[in-house]
This record gives structure tokens, sequence and C-alpha cells, in this order.
């Protein structure tokens, strides 16, 4: 379960950051102020332009970034007084997700175990469910930087999933990979939904929220434009189809 | 959780190929590569000198003392050949232009002031920019010279003692391994700080900014480890580095001396093993240790700042001049270690190596040294965790 209540973030600008955003403003709200609920069992997406603020609340939910105000609650852990419990609890990988290229498949969940601090009958466990689930034996000895880059990517799912997070969050995890590759992630998306966790993603694909989300919410400069289940959204539809409800949701923002 | 951190970013360091030519090859290799090439050209330089034919002109009488002495000089004092000529000009000329090595202006009164035992004068031209020429040129006349005042005192019926009232002794009460330490102890530290600093970079610079650009570092923020112990096992390496960059490039020096066998003088050999003894590399790791720390402290939170590796890598660069101007002082033979220059750090670090070699080290001093190396030290540690700990500069 993720709770988020009224969350804010503020990021103070520096004379380089002002020139670049051409503002006079020494305060940016990237976050303004919103509340959602994601429940288990069911995927939640976080819809919204670039730049509407998606990367930044997945941030402070993955307890990267502290909230300028607000609350959020991580399987009923406060992740703000406490985010070194809510840390294992959560499992975080994004599109842009890197990984230590000079270190092997072996060696690189090895080390996440270790810093989740897994117990090593734990950990042989759930590296061999996943290893086969994923078909990573073959190439579990390679370094990293020679993989490809499917390879890499089931490196990565196998990190985010090594410690059986509760609540899992992806930032755009499939911007930029192919739809092979993709498949991988919405695979593990799916089956982290049949194994009852929390699902939060960030997205801007239309086709893709569709085909994953039960519930979801549109973000436009920070605020919130709609919260509810996919199935209200497509009920209240204005447009004719999904991005093209999504386009107008956003644009009417403009005109308001 | 410092050490599994530790742990991982040292053998990701150790396998990347830039970090290990700066932490190891580089440093073990100068010394043995500076030193054989120092000693071979400068053996082929003296070889050749001496091997030489020095071509000597000289404008007066052909039958005169000095070039009379000059031709009947052995050979252990050099090859040569003798050139008449009739103008000094011509003979500075050539000189010029190499053709001659040395010139002699014989007085044209010179046989008259030598026969009636007065100085007889003579010129002599060298060109101090041929390496080695001065040196001989001032062989072969003191040695005439010395010729002609025992033939005088023969003539004379004079004993050469008589002729010295006084005898004096100049005698230095400088040990030899306290000239070495005083005046050439300077380099050392100076060597390990500018390798310390090298070994430093490129994990610094891997570790926080690389992170930062291949966009490892968000997956490592969402674990259940604090930033400051992220922070501390990877400076952990970075610190490590700088200590082996700066031990490599002592065990080059060792390499050197020991295996190439490249001091062939047999008293200054025996100087640097009394130098080199447990006692002394103990205290010198011991000011090298906050050494370090200060210096990974400083570059970690550029390397923290910096979005890319040639950002970090163009601040850090020229930081380097900053760290080793300091660490020149210990090139000046008059600047000694008291409580004021213990107190400066860097300067302190290099003058107490200076004073360890020389076997003169005040301890009091020492630790006034170290404690102010560790409080710098500390210093940089706190402005890097405070860097490390703002959201903004560890995410892109």
């Amino acid at each position: 379960m993720i709770e988020v209540s009224d969350l804010r973030k503020e990021f103070t600008l520096s004379k380089q950051h002002r020139k670049e955003l051409n503002t006079k403003e020494s305060i940016a709200t990237a976050v303004d102020g919103i509340s959602f609920n994601c429940k288990p069992g069911r995927i939640f997406s976080l819809l919204g332009p670039n730049g509407a603020g998606k990367t930044t609340t997945l941030r402070m939910i993955s307890t990267i970034f502290k909230p300028s105000s607000g609350s959020i609650k991580i399987a009923g852990i406060d992740s703000i007084s406490n985010p070194t419990e809510a840390r294992k609890k959560i499992g975080f990988l994004t599109g842009s997700t890197g990984l230590y290229a000079r270190l092997t498949p072996n060696e690189l969940i090895k080390y996440f175990a270790d810093l989740y601090g897994i117990s090593n009958t734990d950990f042989k466990e759930r590296k061999e469910h996943l290893y086969t689930l994923l078909d990573m034996h073959d190439f579990q000895e390679k370094r990293i930087g020679k993989l490809s880059t499917g390879m890499k990517q089931k490196v990565s799912i196998c990190r985010t999933m090594i410690h059986d997070p509760e609540v899992v969050v992806f930032d755009e995890p499939t911007s930029g990979l192919d739809v092979i590759t993709a498949e991988n992630i919405i695979q593990l998306i799916r089956d982290c939904k049949t194994q009852g966790k929390t699902v939060i993603f960030s997205s801007h694909i239309m086709s893709e929220v569709d085909l994953l989300c039960d519930d979801m919410a549109i973000i436009h400069k920070g605020k919130m434009l709609f919260d509810g289940t996919m199935s209200a959204f497509k009920d209240q539809m204005q447009a004719e189809n999904l991005t093209a409800e999504f386009i107008r949701i956003v644009n009417a923002t403009k005109t308001n | 959780m410092i050490f599994t951190i530790f742990k991982k970013e040292l053998k990701d360091t150790l396998r990347d190929k830039r970090t290990l030519m700066m932490m190891l090859v580089i440093p073990t290799l100068v010394f043995p590569i500076i030193m054989s090439l120092f000693i071979s050209i400068s053996s082929s330089f003296s070889e050749e000198a001496a091997n030489k034919e020095v071509k000597i002109g000289y404008v007066g009488n052909k039958d005169n003392y000095v070039i009379n002495q000059l031709n009947q000089l052995p050979e252990i004092y050099g090859k040569k050949g003798l050139y008449a000529y009739t103008d000094s000009i011509q003979l500075k000329a050539d000189i010029h232009k190499d053709t001659l090595q040395m010139g002699i202006y014989i007085h044209t009164d010179f046989n008259r002031d030598f026969s009636s035992k007065h100085p007889a004068k003579i010129k002599v031209f060298y060109n101090a920019t041929n390496i080695g020429m001065e040196e001989r040129a001032k062989t072969y006349i003191e040695t005439i010279e010395e010729i002609a005042l025992q033939e005088r005192y023969l003539e004379l019926e004079l004993e050469a003692t008589e002729l010295r009232p006084i005898e004096s002794k100049f005698s230095n009460i400088a040990s030899d391994k306290e000239m070495i330490g005083k005046l050439a102890g300077g380099f050392l530290p100076y060597i390990f700080i500018a390798f310390g600093f090298l070994g430093c970079m490129y994990p610094a610079i891997d570790l926080f900014t690389g992170e930062k650009e291949r966009g490892t570092i968000e997956t490592l923020l969402t674990t259940p480890v604090a930033r400051w112990q992220i922070l501390f096992g990877k400076m952990g390496v970075v610190i490590l580095s700088g200590l082996v960059a700066a031990s490599a490039s002592l065990l080059g020096l060792f390499i050197s001396i020991e295996v190439f066998d490249f001091v062939d003088n047999e008293q200054l050999l025996e100087i640097i093993h009394g130098i080199l003894s447990v006692k002394f590399i103990i205290t010198l790791f011991l000011l090298l240790f906050p050494l370090t720390i200060f210096i990974a402290g400083i570059m970690i939170p550029i390397a923290v700042y910096a979005k890319s590796f040639k950002e970090a890598q163009s601040i850090i660069t020229p930081l380097n001049i900053i760290i080793i101007l300091p660490a020149m002082v210990g090139f000046f033979p008059g600047i000694e270690l008291t409580a004021v220059t213990a107190c400066i750090p860097i300067i302190n670090v290099v003058l107490a190596t200076k004073e360890l070699i020389a076997g003169t080290l005040d301890y009091s001093l020492l630790g006034l040294s170290f404690t102010i190396m560790m409080a710098f030290a500390m210093l940089s540690v706190f402005i890097s965790y405070k860097r490390f700990d703002k959201e903004t500069n560890v995410v892109l």
C-alpha cells in the first residue's frame, strides 16, 4: 500500500537554473499538494507530460527526495520519518537505470542482496527463482558491460525483485526499449499484480497504461488533474480515445 | 554496510584499466623509468665528453710555457688538439661555432713576466653552454698552474709548507643524512602528494560523478543504507587508491635502488638504507593518511557536484596545482618545521617528511602536524557529507 497525502516538493533555483528556465522565481514547485493511494494487487499509473512532476513524485515515494511537506506511507511505514525501514519494502526501477558494467550479474545481485540485508538462504532461493524465471543462467558470469540491452534489462528486474519488495515503483520503465525487451517489464508488472504487490508506474504512453493499469492519476505542472480507476476514466471520457482524452485534460489547464 | 559498499567499489575500481594505470602502473614505473633515462643520458653525456677531442685554439707565441705544458699533459686529462690563431676575434667566433671548444690568449708580455717572476697573464675562453667544457678548461689550466708553482718552489729553494702560514680546515657538522634530508628531502613528499592526488582523482570521479552519469546512483539510494554509509564506503576506496598510488611510487623508488642498482655510490646507498627504516615508513604513512583523506575530501564534493566525468575532470585537474604548489615549499632549503608551519596543511606534511629523512624531527611538531591534518581531513569529510546529502547534487 502507498498512501500519499498533500505531497509537495519545492526546489531552490540557483542563478544558473533561473537563467535556464527564464524565470525570476527563486523557488520552483515540482509537486504541488497531490494525494493518492495505491492498493496492493492493483496497478497504479501516474500519467503526465514531460516535466509534470511524475519522476519527482516517484523519487519522493522511493525516498530519494525528501518532500517539502505532506506525508507518504509505504506498507504502513512513514517513509519520511523512517526512510530506512520504508526502503526495505520498495523495489525501484527506471527506464534510465544503469548497471555496474564492470560487475557480473551474480556480483551485482549479491551486492544488492547484501545491501537489503537478505539472509544467504533466502538469497539463494530468490536468485534461483528469478534466474529461472528470467532465463539468466547463461550470462550470469559475464560482465554486464558485455551484455545485450535485453539481458541488462533482465538483470535490472532481478536486482529490483531480489528482496521481494511489497511495493514496486517503476519510473517510465519501458522508455528507450524495443518491443521485445519492453515485454519483460510488462510481464514483470503483471506478475507483481498477481503476487499481490502494490505497483506504481509512470508513463506517458497511453497504450501501455490501458494495457496494464487498474487505477490512474494524471498530473500536470505538479497538480493532480485526475485520480480514479481506469474504468471511471474511460466512463467520463469526452474525446474519442485515451490519448486524445489525456491531451484534452492537459490542454484544458492551459485555457483555465 | 560500509564494508559491503567498500568491497564492491574496490572490485569495480580494480577492474577499471584507467584507474589501475594511475593507481599502480604509472607510480611504480615512474621512478625506474626516470632514473634509468637520467642515468643513461648523463652517462652517455659524460662518456662523450670524456672521449671527445677538445680543440684548443691559442693566440700568442708557440714557444710558450703554457702551450708547452698543455702539449705535454698526458691523455688521462682528455684528448686535445692545439691550433694556432692570429687574433682573438676569430678564436672567439670559432668557440661560438663549436669549431673550437676552448681558447687561450697569451699576453704579449707573458714570457718576460714569467721569467722575471711576475704574474704572467693568460685569458681563457670557453662556452659555458657547452656542457663539461668549463670544467675541462679549469682542469687544464689549474694543472699547469700547479706544475709552474712546484717548479717555482724548487727554483727558489722554498718549501711549499713555508708559504702556508695558516692551514685551515672546514668541517661540515651536518651528517650526510641531514644534508640529504634538508636539501633533497622535499622531493619525496612532493612525489607522494602528486601521486596521492592522481591516485584519488579517477576513483573519486568514477565512484561519484560516474555513478550519477551512468544512472546507478538512484538504485543505490533506494536501498536501506544511510547516505553517510554510502559516502564512507566509496570514500574508503578513494583514500585507499591515493595511498596505494603513493606507496607504489615508494615501491618504484625502492625497485630503482635495490633491483636496478641505479645508485652506484656506496656511501649514498648506505645513507638511503639508513633512511628507509620501518619507523620511517610508519611515520610517513601516519602523515600521508590524513593528507590523503584531506585530498579525497576536497575532490569528492566536486565529483558529487559535477554532472559529467568531463566537468569533474576539468575542475579537479587545476586543483592539482593548488595542492602541489604548497608541496613545492619542500624544495626551499631554508624553510623548516616550526609551530607556525606545522599549522599549515600540506606544507606541514612536506616539512615534517624532510625533517624525518634528515633525522631531526621534533615529535611534538609531528604530533601538531598530524592533529592539524586530521582536523582538516575531518572538515573535508564533513563538507563531502553535506554535499552528498544534498539530493539535487546526487541525482541528475
